[in-house]
């Protein structure tokens, strides 16, 4: 167990950080509870098979990588009509019941070290609060991180028949030597018939490491859709969650990753039908360049009550390179008999015919690959509903075809 | 036998019934070095194995038993210093007798039952016979003796095949640190087959080898090397079964087989242990040039299964297919899969897998498929398909890939669905009874792997089968 952090970490600290937020007494005793529970816990499970490590995080000097108390970021909001875009000052201030209540209701906080640390240090972030019967499409949230560290934490509510389409972007900003840690936590609180959808477009540095867990529950008739584009960081460790608790409930969970150099990117997505006709889609397309390398599981679990399950994964990698490496494991857990499921994965490279088919027509070589690089991304594109995000997606990944 | 006999048969007496204990050595139980040297000294077995033996055993000692893998069966119930390791049964002749009428007359009855001694007759090119920890039967057609080909008791190629033993034994192929079990076995492996298929030589019909345990609280851990020199071909059968008694049985087998250049080998197993017995096994192949490795199990008895056939495709042009079927009812936890390394360009592998879940009963298929860099222009194909009949039961599939080559093609799909009521009621509507309906399509579903059996072994699946559906359907 690595405990480089919480060696230097004081209590004191994550005081000073509640403090200079002004956060109530719950909050701060909150952080306080994850700040004890570190030595105790686990690093995020990483699949291990005979003589290898899917990922390592073990060897990660987070003390050079955290430093508490500095959290320069750039935080732009964008709200839409009838829907609270807030920073957490503001929020605790608006809506302090209920963020008291719904915080941590649907995220362990001490489900593992990263995200106990997450807990404890959090400084940056936003609430989006949808009330009851609130249509909302354009709510984007970018963040901008300029510090060494940065820890930030998203909590969405969304009342019964509540609707919200949110887009996060994550980037960096200033230039600074060495590596740096971003901690990023997505926790979706939501009611009755309410629809949520979440993208994400991560375009963080290069020399960052990244540790993202995203996880909501879907209520009754409620949808809650994930959309995930990952092109940045140094290494990546992802997990995107639903639990499926109400009846009818549904969830899709859209990735596309494109990693070069060496990058590695471990991207989780996991679904639990736990009501009954359920239904779960999960996509994801990535592409792996140089020695990139990346790790991909997919867990479709069925409960035993959950009757007239539908459930369905596929997850499809482009090896551009020789020298990279993909992992894969889609896994199926079926408790109840009443259920279609089905997943699916592939690896392979760009399709020699297809690739002979463009260059017989007088395109160059280099752009017949990037045409089928671009092809290959469309039908995970096509599932994103937001224009902005869909577009944004398309075009880090052109700009990453041409350098 | 001939296949209209055993329709005739009725399938569950046949495995069921139980014979007096009668040995003429029998271990203490439990495992200590002692035990080791007083096995090995009745086997009057040389020095080097004796050193294996103990070496395994105090690796079993060190390696933890296996608890965290997710859905795994429950393995807290064995105890090792409860199981007996090793009866040699009361027969006079070490290594088996070549005729059937020369072994005692229970012994014999049991083969009978199980119609073994019929089916040598009829489609077999050898037969090997283990009543406990050792062999009591094996014979081989002449002409396959002409050509130099081998088909003899483990413990009597160890006296008999030294050098040949030395070299391949537990070294490069399931060295005993692969897991705990596999450690277990090498500290007290009785008895099983060593075959030895010379160059150019093709064995026409399968060789088969019969374990059966018919002690409580015994263990059986039989050692099965395969040897298939270069542009040779043999197809081995495996059969196990035995009575059930209230205490727990332990069977945990060791397989090596090592394909050469161009060589064929299949190897089927058709495994109806009781359900007291843990069954966790370490089968594994190398595979040379050109070489072709077919792993053809049916799981359908005991209580908890592990069992992962492995290939390691070595030689450019390599093969391998796994065929795979888990049936698990009441109180049955099945987990098995396959696992290939793709180690060499060109090589490939198939997978499939199905399973059946009813009463209960958990099926996981467990795989792992990896390609290594520098193995370009391999492809492999994952198929697992499971059919659940009942909300009381489990399936799951937990596949693992791991790729570092990307001039590869790798696919991998997996389905999980009830049994249709719609393909059950077009079948009622032509007459058929919702009994014979549900199993007809059950018989469908698994077809792609009775079909890869000799006639006899497809209709054996198939009455087990039958077996396990009769009478248990809403």
């Amino acid at each position: 167990m690595s405990t480089q952090v919480h060696a230097n970490l004081t209590e004191e600290q994550v005081t000073e950080i509640s403090e200079s937020l002004g956060e109530p007494e719950w909050l701060l005793e909150t952080r306080l509870e994850a700040f004890e529970a570190l030595e105790g816990l686990e690093m995020p499970d990483v699949i291990r098979t005979p003589g290898r490590d899917w990922t390592n995080l073990d060897s990660l000097d987070y003390e050079t990588l955290v430093d508490p108390l500095d959290w320069a970021q750039e935080k732009d909001r964008v709200d839409a009509d009838g829907v609270d875009v807030l920073s957490w000052e503001e929020a605790l201030d608006e809506h302090g019941d209920l963020i008291e209540q719904r915080f941590g209701s649907v995220i362990d906080t001490e489900r593992n070290y990263l995200t106990a640390l997450s807990t404890a240090l959090f400084s940056a972030g936003t609430v989006v609060y949808v009330p009851e019967g609130v249509t909302a499409e354009d709510v984007t949230i970018r963040t901008e991180m300029n510090s060494r560290s940065l820890f930030n934490y998203t909590l969405v509510i969304a009342e019964d028949s509540a609707s919200v389409a949110i887009l996060e972007r994550q980037s960096t900003g200033e230039e600074m030597d060495g590596q740096r840690y971003y901690s990023g936590v997505v926790e979706a609180v939501t009611g009755e018939n309410a629809h949520v959808q979440f993208g994400t477009l991560q375009n963080l540095s290069e020399e960052t490491y990244n540790y993202q867990v995203k996880r909501g529950h879907a209520d009754t008739y409620g949808s809650l859709n994930w959309i995930e584009g990952n092109i940045g960081t140094r290494m990546t460790k992802s997990s995107v969650e639903t639990r499926l608790i109400g009846d009818s409930s549904e969830s899709k969970i859209v990735g596309a990753f494109f990693g070069h150099e060496d990058q590695h990117l471990d991207l989780a997505s996991r679904v639990w039908h736990e009501g009954e006709h359920t239904t779960a889609d999960l996509v994801t397309r990535g592409v792996l360049d140089d020695v990139a390398r990346s790790v991909y599981e997919g867990v479709q679990d069925v409960g035993e009550d959950a009757w007239d399950t539908n459930s369905y994964q596929r997850e499809n990698t482009l090896m551009l390179s020789d020298e990279s490496e993909a992992d894969a494991s889609p896994k199926l857990i079926i408790n109840n008999h009443d259920t279609e499921a089905s997943h699916s994965a592939t690896v392979g490279q760009v399709d020699q015919e297809d690739l002979l088919y463009l260059t017989s027509r007088s395109i160059a070589e280099e752009d017949a690959i990037n045409m089928l690089v671009e092809g290959f991304f469309v039908p995970v594109l096509d599932e994103v509903e937001v224009d902005e995000l869909r577009e944004d997606t398309q075009e880090l990944i052109a700009d990453r075809l041409r350098t | 036998m001939s296949s209209e006999d055993l329709q005739e048969t009725d399938t569950e007496a046949r495995f069921e019934f139980k014979k007096e204990e009668k040995s003429a050595f029998k271990s203490d139980k439990g495992l200590t070095e002692e035990t080791i040297r007083v096995i090995s000294e009745d086997k009057d077995e040389p020095e080097w194995m004796l050193e294996r033996r103990l070496r395994a055993l105090n690796l079993f000692k060190e390696m933890p038993m296996p608890t965290d893998w997710p859905g795994q069966p429950d393995l807290s119930e064995i105890e090792i210093d409860e199981i007996v390791p090793y009866i040699r049964p009361d027969i006079e002749t070490r290594g088996g007798v070549d005729d059937w009428e020369d072994l005692p007359e229970e012994i014999q009855d049991t083969f009978d039952k199980l119609g073994i001694p019929e089916a040598e007759k009829n489609a077999l090119s050898g037969v090997g016979a283990q009543y406990e920890s050792e062999i009591v039967y094996q014979n081989m057609k002449e002409q396959w003796e002409d050509k130099g080909v081998i088909f003899m008791d483990m413990d009597r190629a160890v006296q008999e095949h030294p050098e040949i033993v030395r070299e391949h034994f537990m070294t490069s192929c399931v060295p005993p640190s692969d897991n705990k079990f596999a450690a277990l076995h090498g500290a007290i492996w009785s008895g099983g087959s060593f075959v030895y298929v010379p160059e150019d030589t093709t064995v026409e019909m399968p060789v088969q080898a019969y374990f059966r345990m018919n002690s409580e609280g015994m263990g059986q851990f039989e050692h099965t090397l395969i040897i298939a020199e270069e542009n040779s071909e043999v197809h081995y059968i495996e059969g196990c079964s035995a009575p059930k008694y209230s205490a727990f049985n332990l069977h945990s087998g060791g397989v090596e087989v090592f394909v050469g250049d161009n060589a064929h080998v299949q190897y089927s197993t058709v495994q109806n242990w009781s359900r007291n017995t843990y069954n966790l096994n370490t089968k594994r192949a190398i595979v040379e040039s050109d070489g072709t490795m077919e792993w053809v199990s049916g799981s359908m008895g005991s209580k908890a299964t592990m069992l992962y056939p492995s290939t390691i495709l070595k030689g450019p042009g390599a093969t391998d297919n796994h065929i795979t079927i888990a049936f698990a009812g009441e109180g049955q936890n099945i987990d098995t899969g396959a696992k290939v390394y793709h180690n060499a360009p060109n090589t490939q592998s198939t997978i499939e897998s199905k399973s059946v879940a009813k009463d209960g009963g958990r099926t996981n298929y467990r795989g792992l498929v990896h390609i290594a860099d520098g193995a370009e222009n391999s492809s492999t194909a994952v198929e697992c398909d499971a059919l659940m009949f009942d909300n009381e039961s489990t399936s799951d599939t937990m596949p693992y890939m791991e790729i570092q080559e990307s001039n590869v093609h790798v696919a991998h799909e997996a389905t999980v669905g009830k049994i249709g009521d719609e393909d059950v009621f077009y079948l009622q509507s032509r007459g058929l009874d919702d009994d014979d309906a549900k199993q007809m399509i059950v018989n469908g579903f698994i077809e792609p792997i009775t079909e890869e059996l000799p006639i006899e072994y497809a209709v054996e699946l198939n009455r087990l089968v039958e077996l396990e559906m009769e009478g248990s359907l809403g």
